[in-house]
């Protein structure tokens, strides 16, 4: 540590001393420890390094920067035409929604989704280790959600003792403070970690009232013990804590006039995490845990006029997990099982009541080494839940080295997503139209109660719908096929295949009779059958010790079955808005789901130079164009994408930073994010045109 | 003189909401005759229907409701077919799919009616798969659903075909509230001779 200051030699990480691209330790693709090369499976491992060098402060600027990862709005979010977009947007992996990929933090959840999508902003970026993106189902692994992935982030555990103190500001009068300590004392690890962050937001169409983004403050704490009283026993305990409180502002038009409404949105998010490591032997190792993870929403709003409440929209969520895993044999031929409980209590203003559901668990995996080139992983889970069926998730994967540089990975895996409690337990009524949206299980007495309350007609007959609908888990079938070549340790090229099927997409429906406001019924229903396929592949090259380069590429493909039978069986029509001329739509013209791009790419340039302590960074994303429903009005008749017009053009978004070190402690960081200033006011609301921002970093270490 | 009237005439339908902007090649040699027209109608579900007739390419007065002498009605997206609940005369519709252009024989039964206010032939519930109009959550507009259109048996025992192309708002009070107004655009085949044939 003498010689070199703590900068550099955290970011080392990515090569070894002699420049060797190295192999990253992963844990998400098997529960266990792995280099990246034998783990059979497409995985992508962001660093501390670049997340450094980025000097970036959101989760989600950091990872829609890389390959195959878009950031995906909900489309509901952006209709709302100034009101604050509850949603906000999540990662597409594989083409699928952000509902389909399961966030983890040190491989346990987070929950609180809403409309599927979990706030991104909940998560700190300074104490991050690295994150693990692993692509394709994993649910033989992780349960339910994990269909297109598993995007999980590690925290740092404490090498020395250090302090740690940054300080960020940019655009938007956006600041951001951050502490953080370890203590090593004996065999045991301490680490507490602080983080605030605040911004003004900011406004991109001055012609709607309020903004764009609403201010917002966010808190982060947490903390960490690690013990290793003997090498074979490890107690691990950590907790973390998270609050963010938005100022909303907007105009509402109830009976046409204007009216201005105010109030706050809190979002907070806690967790506790218990876990014993015990060596039996050589051979024998288990864990025990406990997680608990509380997650709430509670958002006000009143009416500026009078003071007087408009809306209070509130969800609290609670997760308890214990867990046992059981690791057997040499790494070589690993067995690895284990079971599980998952509790969980939800309670919403828009449900009628509490709900609670409860699940357990098993799994197991088998890892061998087979004829010195073949790496096999065979593994199942089975979940038992109390709402819906049980469910068992088989998953094979095999790698094959052709010689050390040269490996080819395939693997096929069966996922699902469970029904979440919105689509089982909603029961809502919107005030301003009259619509109702009972969740499948409410169906029947939320029926009564509209027939009691003289909301619908008596003559209905609900008899059909009294004991609910039974909703399945969405299923998945994903096949991945690559191959990954090392160039004389100095690059690394991968490829990867994809396919995923997904059959019993639950998606809302109306019933077959309205309410006497003459308004719909909603429910849902398992409907649909999509698929998504395409090519993955990335490249990165170091050119010397100074220079680095990364590029990705992914084309995609994701269709609507449904919609592709309808075609050829000649029922789907698009109309010519000139000519009103009628045809049949053609299977070529059908483009497919909307929000997905085709192409989206992505370069990184990294430059380091040790001596002088300079390091600079500058990454471009780009976006292909991506169809958006309802942006051709439809004029051509239909509601598929079938039509230029209802095309968004692609962009690219670009980031650069510089770094520079002042004496052993300081680092000093510049940037520009969004350099070409792209943006999309009503489409792309969560992009700000060029914004920039400074970074003070100061460590400590010994 | 005569343009000038009929302009005038337009012009004066126009401003107590009704119908201008047609075509009639009315060749004598044929039976059917092919129009486009178009009507506005109230934005509002409570509002009286437009009633519109077939025969004379017209909108009906009001006054003429209890009359055989319209054959549909329009009022915000609901349409309202003059029989059974909804007036005296004898008019069914289906909701039928295909090409408008393609399609030349009318079906003799099968016609639907209204059975209560509230219980039309025509839903026009934007949710429900047999809906002809597509409705844009984004935007609040509506389009007419391509091949999707209308076969009606008229309140004078005639056969139609008939097809929605155009939904358009107007009469905008703010850049905040609902128009006052839906213009439909739309275009229809009548055969004057009683028969079933629909060509154009």
């Amino acid at each position: 540590m003498a010689c070199c200051n703590v900068f550099s030699a955290m970011s080392q990480e990515r090569t070894d001393s002699t420049g060797k691209i190295l192999d990253e330790v992963v844990v998400t693709a098997t529960r266990t420890e792995n280099k990246i090369s034998n783990v059979p499976l497409p995985m992508q491992v962001i660093g501390a390094q670049s997340i450094n060098l980025s000097g970036s402060q959101k989760l989600i600027d950091i990872l829609e920067m890389q390959s195959g990862l878009v950031i995906a709005n909900n489309p509901l979010g952006t209709s709302l035409q100034g009101y604050p977009n509850p949603f906000g947007s999540g990662i597409q992996l594989q083409g699928l929604d952000p509902a389909y990929t399961l966030i983890l933090l040190d491989g346990e959840p987070l929950t609180g989704r809403n409309a599927g999508i979990i706030n991104l902003g909940r998560i700190a970026v300074g104490n991050i280790k690295q994150i693990e993106i692993l692509k394709g189902p994993a649910t033989s692994l992780y349960g339910s959600d994990a269909l297109a992935g598993v995007i999980n982030i590690i925290s740092e555990t404490p090498k020395n003792n250090y302090l740690d103190a940054r300080l960020h500001y940019g655009t938007n009068n956006t600041l951001g403070i951050t502490a953080s300590t370890g203590i090593i004392k004996g065999n045991t690890v301490f680490e507490i970690f602080a983080n605030r962050y605040s911004s003004d937001g900011y406004d991109l169409d001055k012609n709607i009232y309020g903004k764009t983004i609403d201010p917002y403050t966010d808190y982060s704490f947490s903390g960490k013990m690690i013990s290793e009283w003997n090498d074979k026993n490890k107690l691990t305990l950590s907790g973390r804590f998270f609050t963010e409180k938005q100022f909303n502002n907007y105009m509402i038009y109830p009976d046409g006039q204007p009216s201005v409404v105010s109030g706050t949105s809190v979002e907070t998010d806690e967790s506790g995490f218990l876990k014993w490591n015990h060596k039996v032997n050589g051979k024998v190792n288990y864990h025990a845990s406990v997680y608990v993870t509380g997650y709430s929403n509670d958002a006000n709003a009143y009416l500026q006029k009078n003071d007087s409440l408009y809306e209070n929209i509130s969800l609290d969520q609670l997760l308890v997990r214990p867990e046992l895993q059981f690791n057997i044999g040499a790494p070589k031929a690993l067995f690895i099982s284990g079971v599980g409980y998952n509790f969980e209590k939800i309670n919403s203003s828009r449900y009628s009541s509490k709900k609670d559901m409860d699940s357990w668990y098993a799994f197991v995996q088998k890892q061998w080494q087979w004829k010195e080139n073949f790496n096999i992983i065979a593994g199942a889970r089975f979940d038992k839940n109390s709402i819906y069926n049980a469910q068992l998730s088989p998953k094979l994967a095999l790698a094959y080295k052709i010689n050390p540089s040269f490996i080819l990975k395939g693997s096929i895996g069966a996922g699902f997503k469970a029904p979440d409690f919105r689509q089982q337990f909603l029961n809502f009524s919107n005030s301003l139209i009259g619509y109702t949206i009972l969740g499948a299980k409410e169906l029947g007495e939320g029926l009564i109660d509209l027939q009691n309350s003289g909301q619908l007609d008596k003559s209905v007959n609900i008899t059909p719908y009294l004991n609910g609908v039974t909703l399945t888990p969405e299923k998945s079938i994903g096949i991945n096929v690559g191959a990954d070549y090392t160039f004389g340790n100095k690059a690394v090229w991968k490829l990867n295949l994809f396919r995923n099927d997904i059959s019993n997409l639950i998606e809302s429906y109306n019933l077959p009779f309205s309410k006497s406001n003459n308004q719909s019924i909603f429910s849902y229903k398992n409907l649909n059958k999509v698929f998504t396929e395409g090519i993955e592949t990335n490249f990165s090259y170091k050119l010397d010790n100074h220079f680095s380069v990364f590029g990705g590429y992914q084309f995609l493909i994701a269709k609507d079955k449904d919609v592709i039978k309808e075609i050829k069986a000649g029922k789907l029509y698009k109309r010519d808005p000139e000519t009103n001329v009628t045809t049949l739509v053609r299977i070529e013209e059908y483009k497919g789901l909307f929000n997905r791009s085709k192409h989206t790419a992505n370069a990184r340039i990294q430059y380091r130079n040790d001596n002088k302590g300079v390091t600079a960074f500058l990454a471009a994303k780009y976006r292909g164009r991506y169809g958006f429903s309802g942006l051709d009005d439809f004029q051509d008749g239909n509601e598929i994408l079938d039509n230029e017009k209802e095309f968004v053009k692609g962009f690219v978004l670009m980031n650069a930073t510089l770094s520079k070190q002042l004496g052993r402690h300081f680092e000093l960081q510049g940037g520009v994010q969004n350099m070409l200033n792209y943006t999309n006011k009503t489409l792309m609301p969560n992009i700000y045109g060029r914004s920039y921002f400074i970074n003070v970093n100061f460590k400590l270490e010994k | 003189m005569k343009t000038l009237m009929g302009i005038a005439a337009c012009v004066v339908l126009a401003a107590g909401i009704t119908s201008c902007e047609k075509d009639s090649p009315d060749q004598p040699a044929q039976t059917t005759v092919s129009v486009t027209d178009s009507i506005k109608v109230p934005f509002a579900s409570t509002s009286s229907y437009v009633l519109y007739s077939f025969k004379d390419s017209a909108i009906v007065p009001n006054s003429d409701s209890a009359t055989t002498k319209w054959d549909f009605g329009m009022r915000y997206v609901q349409m309202i077919v003059n029989s059974h609940a909804s007036g005296p005369g004898s008019a069914g519709v289906i909701s039928q799919s295909g090409i408008y252009a393609d399609y030349n024989t009318a079906p003799t039964s099968g016609y639907a009616y209204d059975t209560t206010s509230t219980k039309l032939a025509v839903t026009w519930n934007p949710f429900d798969p047999n809906c002809w109009y597509l409705y844009n959550p984004t935007m609040h507009t509506a389009q007419p659903k391509a091949g999707q259109f209308f076969v009606f048996h008229t309140a004078d025992n005639k056969y139609v075909k008939m097809e929605v192309t155009g939904i358009t708002y107007a009469d905008f009070v703010s850049q905040t509230e609902p128009p006052k107004s839906i213009i439909y655009k739309f275009r229809y085949v009548y055969q004057k001779d009683g028969s079933v044939q629909l060509n154009n």
